[in-house]
């Protein structure tokens, strides 16, 4: 099953209500802002779907809820986390690298996994080439894939996508 | 009284997000290299702006307003994960050897 993209009309539309919130809470209801704001929204919509074309991956209401609660819930693990490294006298670090095969679609979904897992307890993106995602980890003795295919999951259930079997896990 | 329990909740907030901002700059004096520095500045700076956010919102004049306060936390964090991976593939790709060059004329 593959959804075809949605036309350029109904995303530039979708965008520009968006684009139309974003300006109400900016300019918290002026009247006298809606002229101006008529112009720059128009212009961003246009661009954007110029520069980012329709993409088959939208967001599901659903799923964004949940992976904005994984989000926040995990947020707060990671600063509690890096807070308890640097408290502690030793410094419990063991820095390196681990490179991963995504199992997400290109575009959108690969571009919001890389982004949150470097707010996520312990990971940083690196490099993201393909499919193969560079992770920098703050300690290596943890479990990072686990976390990392945590993300990705949650990931796909916001784009409302069915990963394949995990072929990338390494035991 | 219901008051006076929301400015004490409100206070904690603002207290410990102060204290995360501190851990984020802390963690630049105590962590040994760039890639580690990221790490305690993004996710500590973010947790911290994440709880002066909330605890602001209680104060905010608006509905529009509220949601103004928390577009900032949106948009900090959008620009702090770019950013941290801009710096970090920088990083990388001139400790590793250079397999990525940049694209100007140096």
């Amino acid at each position: 099953m593959q959804p075809a993209p949605a036309s350029p009309i109904a995303t530039f539309a979708a965008r520009a209500v968006m684009l139309a919130v974003v300006w109400l809470m900016l300019t918290l209801g002026d009247p006298s802002a809606w002229g101006f704001g008529a112009v720059v929204i128009a212009l961003v919509a246009a661009l954007s779907v110029l520069l980012f074309p329709p993409s088959i991956h939208r967001l599901r209401p659903l799923g964004l809820v949940q992976f904005l609660t994984y989000f926040l819930g995990h947020s707060l693990i990671a600063g509690i986390d890096v807070a308890r490294r640097l408290l502690t006298p030793s410094l419990p670090i063991r820095p390196g690298e681990i490179t991963l095969s995504l199992r997400l679609p290109e575009g959108g979904p690969r571009w919001l996994l890389a982004n949150t897992l470097s707010l996520m307890p312990g990971t940083l993106s690196v490099h993201l080439e393909e499919n193969q995602l560079t992770v920098h980890c703050l300690d290596t003795s943890d479990a990072i894939e686990p976390g990392v295919r945590q993300a990705e999951f949650q990931v796909a259930r916001a784009f409302g996508i069915t990963l394949d079997p995990p072929e990338g896990v390494r035991a | 009284m219901f008051d006076g329990l929301v400015i004490a909740v409100q206070l904690v907030l603002l207290v410990a997000g102060c204290v995360f901002f501190a851990m984020g700059s802390l963690g630049l004096f105590r962590f040994p290299d760039t890639l580690t520095r990221i790490h305690a500045l993004t996710k500590a700076d973010n947790l911290g702006l994440g709880f002066i956010v909330v605890a602001l919102l209680p104060l905010a004049p608006s509905f529009a307003a509220g949601f103004k306060t928390l577009l900032i936390w949106v948009v900090a964090l959008a620009a702090s994960a770019t950013s941290a991976h801009l710096v970090a593939r920088a990083v990388r790709g001139n400790t590793v050897g250079g397999s990525r060059t940049e694209d100007d004329d140096g």
